[in-house]
């Protein structure tokens, strides 16, 4: 069986999933944004970091990281036609996806324990 | 493909102000155009989540940061940047699945996602003025 079987097909279905866990993972947190008394570092802080927030958030900048390549990609692909502009655009876009998706793991490793 | 196929003879006649685009076509543009606003964001938002859970002092700066006029505008506009992909987004997948296909129900839910982002952004825009 070949390796890249469904591959046409990947990205669309990686777009849609990712868009549904966002989705959820935005009224989730949108939900206990509104039931906040007092919005404060501790608090901002309790929240992010207890087990299922920080798994749940874990994974929400994943699907972020993945939906937003996936849409830029797409975008570029769309109006960018010279092969030379069109690379740099593709390797700027992974590079701001990377760097951020690196600093959000260093976030939640090392701010975790103050 | 789109490159080859254009060399024939046929005029190209792309002038978007001229054009009357449909509104589901609308939508789909500001779909791509709030995607591409909330990527350009998406480092200044991770630098703001790191200053926020440093240290308390931090935490207080992000606060006032986010307290700037020029910042308030910024934030407007990735509310309904945030809003408008979400609801269009939700959109394009009930047409996945086939639901509201027909030329009808698209125009209405095209307008509908329309309002809906410009309202969310109203409320919460006015929700953050009375806190």
């Amino acid at each position: 069986m070949s390796l890249y079987i469904l591959e046409g097909l990947k990205p669309w279905v990686v777009q849609r999933v990712s868009a549904v866990y966002i989705a959820l993972f935005l009224f989730y947190s949108l939900y206990c944004g509104l039931n906040v008394e007092v919005v404060s570092y501790i608090h901002w802080r309790g929240w992010l970091f207890q087990p299922f927030n920080s798994i749940a958030f874990g994974i929400f900048v994943v699907a972020v990281l993945f939906h937003a390549w996936i849409g830029m990609r797409d975008v570029i692909l769309d109006y960018v036609h010279d092969i030379m502009l069109r690379l740099f655009f593709l390797a700027l876009v992974m590079g701001v996806l990377v760097g951020s998706g690196l600093w959000v793991i260093r976030i939640l490793l090392f701010s975790m324990v103050e | 493909m789109g490159r080859s196929a254009s060399k024939d003879k046929r005029p190209v006649y792309l002038n978007l102000f001229k054009i009357h685009l449909p509104i589901a076509a609308v939508v789909s543009l500001a779909h791509r155009l709030s995607g591409l606003l909330m990527f350009l964001a998406m480092p200044f938002i991770v630098y703001l989540l790191d200053l926020s859970v440093q240290s308390s002092a931090g935490f207080d700066r992000v606060i006032a940061m986010l307290q700037q006029p020029l910042l308030l505008a910024v934030q407007i506009l990735l509310v309904w940047a945030l809003a408008h992909h979400l609801f269009a987004g939700i959109r394009f997948l009930l047409i996945d699945a086939d639901l509201g296909v027909d030329r009808q129900a698209a125009n209405y839910s095209a307008w509908l996602v329309i309002a809906l982002s410009v309202l969310t952004t109203v409320i919460v825009s006015l929700g953050a003025c009375l806190t």
